[in-house]
């Protein structure tokens, strides 16, 4: 029995039996067992300003520091931005910043006001570290930072939160495809686990359509961050933003293709958070114009 | 014994082999690396010489995306960038295919944008085509070309005022005196029937290899169980029609052009064994008899019809003879005979 191939198909998803079938062949790992929190809900918070990039894209710094030290009260229920830093990390941390490098890259300006609110609220400079890619050396890190920029993506269906973290497998191509269902793991490498304190994900001007590469014509200026704590809840609520876009530029159905089922491994095999949107408490601040939600 | 025009061909193809010794992919490669772009257009400046990007490299530069342009027979990619005094920048991207129909099958990913003309004359005449005359195509800072066996891109990360005519203009450049040969022949496999309730969208036409192509067009299955590869080729068509003024959802014909026999067959039992379990279901191979089925399953009807090498799938359907419908356009029995018609 446990040698039989499963696979999913186009029919599991519309019977709706993806977790089910993905349960069968994923829940075996034993290591999971009794590694996780239940949680009941989560919560996530969404940041707009229309004026956060200009017609040209231009990234307004001050607007996008306003945007932050919201989002980060909001996600805490600290009254302010240092606060709220303090309560995710501690000056003795060493932080990785995780950014997006490639298709829809997180913007420079969003890493730089990050970092500069980190030392604004105590950290040092020195323990504050890009730490995305395959040669970082996890073992010092001991607070992640997640900044993906919000896509979807042509080989997992989209490529945020989730995906983030694939190059700390060492084998990016071993979690394309079917085996993208897997990314969840990677989040629970004795490396990585636990040690991600905030996913702020940069959906200023996200991307909606697979690519591969980046198609102008599938960008839009949402001029939003997103936030939470919650890994999977932050990437469900910018899967939902991008296939309500989808909907509204075709005029008609246009489903993620591939369907982005790691987001659902990542809750119901890998229990990393809230993949359905009404166990999901969405706050949303300032600008409210085609919010998407 | 081998007849006197035996031996002409075969004195000719030995001349042949001894003074173009590559192989005719290789020689248009060469051809095509002469492309020159200027130093500077309209106060853009090319910044730097080329990067080059090869089979070796290519997830450095593009990560996942890689996937996709191998699995159009990827031979290299020259990568050029140009700046102006505001630091925009335009990127060029030259992807050196195999063949002409490679580059063809990544433009017909995305039909999208609008239509413009560089040097190239229209791909064919409307009605003798499942895909639009379109060679160029441009949307928000964003030029995509097929141009033989060069697929290009060539994209302004901000499109302001006067970027789209420096854009065409090095579109013209790039495409000057290249060939430009006509669709692949694979296409001719689908012949709409004029005087069907049903109509071809030709914008939604796809030409590919790869079943993760496939899944980003129209997901099936995350395992490649059509057993699609650089040895099979594919078409995806949609088809929609209007009940009183009211669209009804697409239909989708998925046209495969298999090396053999065997391995069609062994592609439809995997696709019985995956895709339809409930049906028990498995072919034996024989090349005299057709085979052809329909079954209701959660998203309507499906049918599917083997004919030699050749498969076409049907998806979608609102009802039986619809499926049968579409799937008699595609023309299977092409393929019969190796050597003639669609190779």
């Amino acid at each position: 029995m446990k040698d039989k191939k499963v696979v999913v198909t186009r029919r599991d998803f519309i019977r709706g039996t993806v977790g089910a079938t993905l349960g069968f062949t994923l829940m075996g790992p034993e290591w999971l067992k009794g590694t996780f929190e239940e949680r009941s809900r989560s919560s996530v918070v969404i940041v707009r300003d229309q004026k956060a990039m200009d017609k040209a894209l231009n990234v307004d710094k001050k607007i996008l520091e306003k945007m932050l030290e919201q989002v980060l009260i909001h996600v805490t229920g600290r009254s302010s931005m240092k606060e709220a830093w303090l309560s995710l990390v501690a000056p003795e941390d060493v932080i990785g910043l995780v950014p997006t490098p490639l298709m829809n890259p997180t913007h420079d300006e969003l890493i730089e006001v990050v970092k500069n609110s980190l030392i604004s609220a105590g950290i040092p400079a020195e323990n504050i570290r890009n730490a995305q890619g395959r040669s970082v050396d996890l073992e010092l890190i001991t607070a992640l930072i997640s900044l993906p920029g919000l896509k979807a993506h042509w080989l997992t269906g989209i490529g945020t939160v989730i995906k983030n973290y694939i190059l700390y497998s060492g084998a990016p191509r071993n979690y394309h495809y079917q085996d993208s269902t897997k990314l969840g793991e990677i989040w629970h490498l004795p490396q990585v686990k636990g040690k991600t304190r905030l996913i702020l994900v940069d959906a200023l001007h996200p991307v909606c359509d697979k690519g591969p590469q980046v198609d102008p014509r599938y960008r839009w200026a949402y001029n939003g961050l997103i936030a939470g704590t919650d890994p999977v809840a932050v990437d469900a609520v910018g899967l939902k933003i991008i296939q309500t876009k989808r909907e509204e530029l075709r005029g008609e159905p246009w489903p993620l293709s591939p369907p982005p089922i790691c987001i659902e491994a990542a809750d119901k095999v890998y229990k990393l958070g809230n993949s359905d949107l009404s166990n999901i408490d969405i706050q949303t601040i300032g600008w409210d114009q085609d919010l998407l939600i | 014994m081998i007849s006197k025009k035996g031996l002409i061909l075969l004195f000719f193809f030995l001349f042949m082999g001894l003074f173009f010794p590559l192989s005719q992919g290789e020689t248009r490669v060469m051809q095509s690396d002469k492309i020159n772009l200027p130093a500077t257009i309209d106060g853009w400046k090319l910044t730097k010489p080329p990067k080059m990007i090869d089979k070796t490299n290519i997830f450095d530069y593009m990560n996942g995306a890689g996937e996709l342009y191998l699995s159009y027979h990827f031979d290299h990619l020259l990568v050029y960038e140009y700046k102006n005094k505001s630091d925009n920048d335009i990127l060029v991207e030259l992807y050196y295919m195999n063949d002409s129909k490679d580059a063809f099958g990544l433009l017909s990913l995305d039909w999208g944008g609008e239509a413009v003309e560089l040097n190239q004359p229209q791909a064919e005449k409307p009605s003798e085509s499942i895909v639009p005359r379109k060679r160029a195509l441009y949307g928000k800072g964003l030029l995509r070309v097929w141009s033989d066996n060069l697929y290009i891109r060539i994209m302004a990360f901000r499109d302001t005022p006067g970027v789209k005519e420096v854009i065409l203009q090095l579109g013209k450049i790039i495409t000057a005196d290249r060939r430009n040969p006509p669709p692949p022949e694979m296409l001719k496999a689908i012949q709409p029937f004029m005087d069907s309730p049903w109509t071809l969208k030709r914008d939604r036409t796809a030409y590919f290899y790869s079943y993760l192509v496939l899944n980003s067009l129209f997901y099936l299955s995350h395992e490649n169980i059509l057993y699609l590869d650089h040895s099979t080729e594919a078409v995806i068509a949609t088809f929609e029609r209007e009940i009183k003024s009211e669209k009804k959802p697409p239909v989708r014909l998925l046209v495969i052009k298999y090396p053999d026999h065997e391995k069609a067959v062994k592609a439809l039992n995997n696709f019985f064994k995956f895709y339809l379990p409930d049906q028990n279901k498995e072919v034996k191979p024989d090349l005299k008899q057709e085979n052809q089925g329909f079954f209701h399953i959660e998203d309507g009807w499906m049918g599917h019809r083997l004919i030699n090498r050749g498969l076409a799938l049907v998806f979608e359907c609102p009802d039986q003879e619809s499926a049968q419908e579409i799937i008699n356009q595609a023309l299977l029995n092409k393929f019969q005979k190796k050597g003639r018609r669609i190779q």
